[in-house]
């Protein structure tokens, strides 16, 4: 079971009072521009997922909370939480750095056209867990 | 035609209800009234009809709640709030909403009949709803003016801490399970099932 | 009789657990017998000199008490009567209450007489990999001889074949420590912890907390752990910050320290039960940080038939005598291979049990444990092991052991002493209980001072102490425990308010242990000599060594092929000693072969404590609408839709399900009907970009509709294939109100909200639910608006006022409604929604103002015939997550104008458009009174046996009575250029039907009907 803090209000909770929306940084290509999109490129929209072992990048609902979609980076091995960060943010600079493989070229790309998103209050990295699950009580997001 | 007839939620278990034999007491709350409000809570115009309109500002911060005679508001997300009042005064407050939000981005919705409310007192509240909630209610902010979503027995609902001593908290679950909820809580709450957590033991 | 002579007088044995005052009757197998309060069902028929309490899984060889607690694997038993009967309980763990009823487990017909026996007789024919042997070929024997003979054998006890009449409940807590394991270690980590003031949980599955403190040697703090136990017990009741669970095992330990723990609740006490507590409750645990102090468990040795009843582990032994006053026997000899079988014999003879051997793996014992025995006059035999066990009444009692020199190796003995017996109590060294340290991916190294696996490296806030860590005396169990709870308080920033004293213990050292993994034996091998290493299993050394001839080399090969360490046991006494074997097999050191997985849960725990409060009428979460009880009353059948009730139909006297079906059809053709259709999901729409939403999610267009009309609209997953539909209604310029299917409801607002969240970020919307404010029904029928017009009201329902497709709100009988022209049947239908705590009400007074109009509930059954009579399709019945709108039929509702709207680039791809696609189409049988199945298949020719191609399946098929004929919807590949054309539909058991193609309207293609 894990255990995850919404970062936008703040209430942690099992993941079953989350939802997991499944990859991050998806970009839909019929919103920018729905009359030129390639069959190959409408395949890797809908089917193309990353699967890397380590560093990963996903969207969660804080499902029986705020009801808010948020961004999550998530280690598929130790399953630790790295970051928390907005829906429509990049992930904070220094977990970005620690992406590997597909994700580093994909963060390469994004903040090439995009700078990385500015500290938030939304946003929080995950304090270390070798101090146990409750050391660092997240402060909500003030509104 | 005569008046429209009203039904509670638990209309129906009138006569097999018997909270007597429970380790606290549960009962049905009927005659508040409620209403969604959607808006920016980033918006000042936003806030400021709002509160002209429920003569109240509304609670921000995630989880809190305002009260100012018979209306509270509960706080549901950054841009969503559950105004409860007295039943027979939800209509004129949603007309008044509606009117000073006039074109400001909003949405006011009558909702009094979409869900019930079940009220549970004692002190073993907090036990009874962590047997059908990983919410931790002992948690030291979760006292009298807190109100979350969560999911409890399996389903969605809404728990508002009301008082502490003794402690109150009224559970808004959707209509169609108020039956399921209130039978829920019956099996669960016996006396003999009553666990004592973290109490102190003298002797 | 309460057990002599194996009961010990109060002056040799005081019996720590028992109150001699308090007599407690019980059964076993049907005998009556009787116990002391305190008793377990182990110590209470051990008292009775009964040694044989069960036989094994697959030999059905007699078996006794072997362990101390839940390690126990033969003494498996069967507790309760009726639906209360509980199998496969350790004998060792089940507390005595007056009237227990026990029974035996793998006997028939008794435990003495036992058929299966002849198994063993069999063994020969029955070595590691049996089942994959024998029950390979040929291939048609599987499901009628080889399924039925393994499940006839498979299994341990039987469960009860009746409903449970007692509850159950599952607890969710947050603590900061959760401590496992209420052993000196456990309770020092408890100690210290808790004096910070951070929350503490301290959990044990036994009934008293303690673990091996009252029988082992050594004090804390100047007392004996006894006291030192019981004083911090009395601590722990008064802090208000650390709760003991006793009677409560910790089964799994998983991600982000989520932790469950089974509590027996009642097992030891009806009269609770009778209160109505729970039997047993589970425990969903989040922690801070986990200390683990699960303890160890004594191994086993392997010798020559070490399986027979009376050969017990030393500490069982030792525990039977300091906590039941109960003697393992007349007269019994002591196999050890380390310090701790010494105590045993001290104590056992200093309780007047007379030990006639010591035998001592090793050739230079430590003198300090053998002089003291020595001196208390016990024969210490050193260098030596059992090499055989004599027996009598059919190996269901010992006589005697052979003794002889020990050598490592294979070879047959040839000199050995005959000492007699009738009972062994063995002491192979300790294995740390590490199955919780492993659930969750904790890392093992083997330790070559204590030969057996200790817990290294793991990823999460968990740490292990005490003799679980390998650690078995005692200063370093109480200092490893301390510094634990200390760290662990400190990690999660307590501080204590005022410092707790460090527990003090006096050091002593004891003797190394000598590893023995197989004991030699008389007679040649592994004929009638059997080397058990897992006994619930009934797996010995030489199935072991056969797997390794056979090339079962990784060790979890091995576990699979033997079945060594597999089910409840999950290897607590036999996984190192198996590991022993095979690296004497194959000449690897231990931690090169490895060991297996240790899966949760640690010990079994009941379907009950899952299933928690999730039976009977609380199974699953039933929704009502507000109509529920009226339609219960009606004698309504039901039809789950999602977590829904809906009335399915409404049979009255006499009549069955078709009758009732056809005659609600019948009515609301003709006359009027009634409907309660509260389900379906309502959800207002509001804000300046309300209709580009529309726009966007439904593959028509919705931006055009003027404020008050309604239309109906479908909606696409990104994929392109069809996932909701239903009427949305514009209430205002800015403001809509969509409906959506009674599943989808939840979903779609969910929907929704993701894509205004999450994509369309800009566009300022608002979506709430209100799918339960309204009850909404539909009436339909030729006699609706006469209904209607009876009541008051201030809508104008003439057909020029409210036209079909549009939306009226007023009150009508003096109820708010809400009334949308539209229609699902194809008949003069409206609407009417009113909120929920008005339903009841008006559902009465509709029901009321049509009686002499016809007025008839309906259901969905019948709701589902009108539509199909109509071709209307069913998101669900007609799609299946694979189907597009031009599929069926409907591409009159895509738009060719939005240039965006979810799916509609992906409906573009090729492959959607192709022409050989299945399409939804109408089939009329050759036969109208045959009525095709649901799914039945169409092919493209019969043939006498399958394979045939599939061309196509039935969606919905029903009998309608308005047409006097069967009808139904399929979808046919290429069906739409196939009018008129024959289709065969081969059926189970040989009959084959033909229907024509036709298209799905089967009434009413003009829609007159409905526009009156």
């Amino acid at each position: 079971m894990l255990i995850i803090q919404c970062p936008v209000c703040g209430a942690e909770g099992d993941e079953t009072d989350f939802h997991c929306g499944g990859q991050a940084h998806i970009a839909r290509p019929a919103t920018s521009d729905p009359d030129n999109i390639a069959d190959g490129e409408q395949r890797d929209y809908l089917f193309m997922r990353f699967n890397p072992k380590g560093l990963h990048f996903e969207r969660w609902r804080c499902d029986r909370g705020c009801g808010k979609w948020f961004h999550a980076a998530r280690d598929t091995m130790s399953l630790d939480f790295k970051a928390y960060y907005g829906i429509t943010d990049l992930p904070p600079a220094e977990v970005m750095k620690q992406a590997t493989g597909q994700w580093a070229d994909f963060f390469k790309q994004a903040t090439a056209t995009r700078p990385a998103a500015k500290k938030t209050a939304a946003k929080k990295t995950v304090a270390k867990k070798s101090a146990g699950r409750k050391a660092a009580p997240a402060k909500a997001k003030k509104s | 035609m005569s008046e429209a007839v009203y039904t509670s939620p638990l209309a129906h278990l009138e006569d097999t209800r018997d909270a007597a034999n429970l380790s606290i007491s549960i009962s049905e709350i009927s005659d508040r009234g409620m209403i969604d409000l959607r808006g920016e809570a980033g918006s000042v115009k936003f806030r400021q009809a709002a509160k002209a309109a429920l003569g109240i500002e509304l609670p921000l911060k995630p989880r809190s709640t305002a009260v100012k005679g018979d209306l509270t508001v509960l706080w549901l997300s950054i841009d969503q709030w559950l105004v409860c009042c007295p039943r027979d005064k939800a209509d004129g407050l949603i007309g008044k909403l509606r009117k000073n939000l006039g074109e400001i981005h909003s949405l006011a919705v009558d909702v009094t009949d979409a869900r019930a409310i079940i009220r549970l007192e004692g002190d073993n509240v907090r036990e009874v709803l962590m047997k059908g909630s990983s919410i931790d209610f002992t948690l030291p902010d979760y006292k009298a003016g807190l109100a979350r979503r969560l999911v409890f027995a399996e389903i969605a609902a809404l728990a508002h801490i009301v008082a502490d001593k003794p402690c109150t908290i009224d559970i808004y679950v959707f209509r169609s399970y108020a039956d399921y909820t209130w039978k829920w809580i019956e099996a669960t709450a016996k006396p003999a099932a009553t666990i004592g957590l973290f109490s102190k033991q003298s002797g | 009789m309460t057990g002599k002579p194996y009961r010990l007088p109060e002056t040799a044995a005081k019996g720590s657990r028992i109150d001699r005052s308090k007599q407690i009757s019980f059964s076993f197998d049907g005998t009556r017998m009787t116990g002391f309060a305190g008793d377990t069902v182990a110590s209470a028929v051990l008292a009775s000199g009964r040694k044989v309490m069960g036989r094994s899984f697959k030999y059905h060889r007699p078996r006794g008490l072997i362990g101390l607690g839940s390690e126990e694997m033969n003494a498996l038993i069967g507790v309760g009567e009726g639906g209360r009967k509980e199998p496969n309980l350790r004998a060792t763990q089940v507390e005595l209450y007056d009237g227990l009823t026990a029974t035996s487990q793998n006997r028939w017909p008794s435990l003495d007489f036992d058929v299966g026996i002849i198994n063993n007789k069999f063994s020969r024919f029955l070595p590691g990999g049996f089942y994959y042997k024998t029950f390979m070929w040929p291939r048609s024997f599987w499901e009628k001889v080889y399924e039925p003979f393994i499940r006839n054998a498979a299994g341990l006890g039987e469960a009860a074949g009746e409903h449970d009449p007692d509850t159950y409940e599952q607890m969710h807590v947050h603590v900061d420590v959760l401590v496992v394991g209420g052993g000196v270690s456990g309770i020092a980590a408890a100690h210290a912890a808790a004096a910070s003031g951070k929350r503490v949980m301290l959990a044990d599955e036994n009934p008293v907390l303690g673990g091996v403190a009252d029988i082992s040697a050594g004090d804390i703090d100047g007392i004996s752990q006894t006291d030192w136990v019981a004083a911090r017990q009395s601590e722990f009741e008064k802090s208000g910050n650390c709760h003991v669970l006793t009677r409560t095992t910790v089964v799994g330990h998983y991600h982000h320290n989520y932790v469950l723990a089974a509590e027996r609740v009642c097992d030891h006490d009806p009269d609770l039960l009778a209160r109505g507590a729970p039997r047993h409750r589970l425990w969903k645990i989040r922690a801070g940080q986990v200390i683990v102090a699960s303890g160890a468990l004594e191994r086993p040795i392997a010798f020559a038939n070490n399986d027979r009843p009376g050969i017990m582990m030393a500490s069982a032994a030792r525990a039977m005598v300091e906590r039941y006053a109960i003697s393992p026997g007349m007269n019994g000899v002591i196999f050890t291979n380390n310090d701790d079988g010494y105590l045993t014999a001290l104590k056992l003879h200093e309780a007047g049990v007379a030990v006639s051997r010591i035998i001592d793996v090793r050739k230079d014992v430590p003198t300090a444990f053998a002089d003291t025995a020595r001196k208390a006059g016990l024969n210490v035999h050193t260098g030596a092991a059992i090499a055989g066990v004599e027996t009598a009444s059919g190996g269901k009692q010992i006589t005697a052991v052979k003794i002889a020199p020990y050598s490592v190796g294979r070879g047959r003995v040839v000199n050995e002493e005959r000492v007699d017996c009738d009972f062994v109590a063995v002491s192979g060294g300790y294995n740390p209980v590490v199955h919780l340290w492993c659930h969750n991916g904790g890392k093992l190294r083997f330790d070559d001072d204590i030969q057996s696996f200790r817990p290294d490296r793991h990823g999460d806030p968990i740490t292990v102490v005490g003799s679980a860590n390998g650690s078995f005396d005692l200063k370093t169990c109480v200092e490893e425990g301390f510094a634990s709870g200390e760290t662990a308080a400190k990690a999660l920033g307590g501080k204590a308010a005022k410092p707790v004293k460090k527990p003090m213990v006096k050091a002593h050292s004891a003797g190394p242990i000598q590893p023995i993994w197989f004991a030699p034996a008389t007679g040649k091998y592994n004929e009638g000599n059997k080397h058990f290493i897992d006994f619930q299993n009934d797996v010995t050394a030489a199935d072991l060594e056969l797997a390794q001839r056979e090339g079962y080399e990784s060790v979890e090969h091995t576990k699979r092929y033997t079945t060594l360490g597999m089910a409840t046991d999950q290897g607590k006494t036999s996984n190192i000693n198996g590991l022993g074997v095979i690296s004497d097999a194959t000449g690897k050191r231990i931690p090169e072969i490895g060991t297996t997985t240790f899966r949760p849960p640690y010990t079994p725990y009941s379907f009950g404590a899952i299933a928690g409060t999730k039976t009977g009428e609380l199974f699953l979460p039933v929704r009502r609408t507000a109509i529920f009880d009226w339609h219960k009353k009606q004698g309504a059948t039901w039809e789950p839709v999602g977590q829904w009730r809906r009335a399915y139909c409404y049979p009255q006297a006499g009549e069955g399900k078709q009758d009732a079906i056809n005659r609600e059809i019948l009515a609301v053709r003709e006359k009027v009907g009634l409907l309660d259709a509260s389900t379906l999901g309502k959800i207002e729409i509001k804000g300046p970009d309300a209709a580009k939403l529309l726009d966007l999610v439904y593959t028509n267009m919705f931006s055009t509709l003027k404020v008050g009309k309604a239309r109906y609209g479908l909606m696409m997953s990104e994929m392109g294939f069809l996932m909701d539909d239903g009427v949305t209604v514009r209430l205002g310029e800015d403001h809509y109100l969509m409906h959506t299917t009674s599943g989808g409801a939840d979903n779609i607002v969910a929907w929704l909200e993701e894509w205004l969240q999450t994509e369309w970020t800009s566009l300022k919307v608002f979506v709430t639910s209100v799918t339960e404010q309204w009850s909404q029904f539909a009436i339909a029928g030729p006699q609706a608006r006469a209904v209607l017009d009876k009541l008051d009201g201030d809508i104008d329902l003439s057909p020029e006022a409210f036209e079909f497709m549009s939306y009226r709100e007023g009150t009508l009988a003096g109820y708010p409604v809400r009334v949308f022209r539209i229609s699902f049947s194809g008949e003069l239908s409206y609407e009417i929604a009113t909120p929920s705590g008005y339903g009841r009400g008006l559902w009465d007074v509709l029901m009321q103002a049509g009686k002499s109009e016809g007025m008839t509930a309906y259901g969905t059954e019948a709701l589902h015939v009108l539509r199909a009579e109509k071709g209307f399709i069913v998101i669900g019945d007609e799609t299946d997550g694979t189907v597009t709108p031009h599929d069926v039929g409907m591409s009159w509702a895509v738009s060719k104008k939005k240039s965006d709207f979810i799916g509609k680039r992906s409906l573009e791809q090729a492959f959607l458009a192709s022409q050989g696609r299945k399409q939804l189409v109408g089939l009329l049988t050759t036969d109208p009174q045959d009525v095709l199945p649901d799914g039945a298949y169409a092919v493209e020719s019969v043939k006498s046996a399958p394979p045939m191609k599939m061309i196509g399946h039935v969606t919905s098929s029903y009998f309608s009575p308005t047409l006097q004929r069967s009808i139904a919807m399929a979808l046919i590949e290429g069906g739409q250029s196939k009018m008129g054309e024959t289709v065969s539909f081969p059926l189970e058991g040989g009959k084959t039907v033909e229907a024509v193609i036709s298209s799905p309207v089967f009434l009413d293609a003009e829609g007159k009907r409905q526009n009156v």
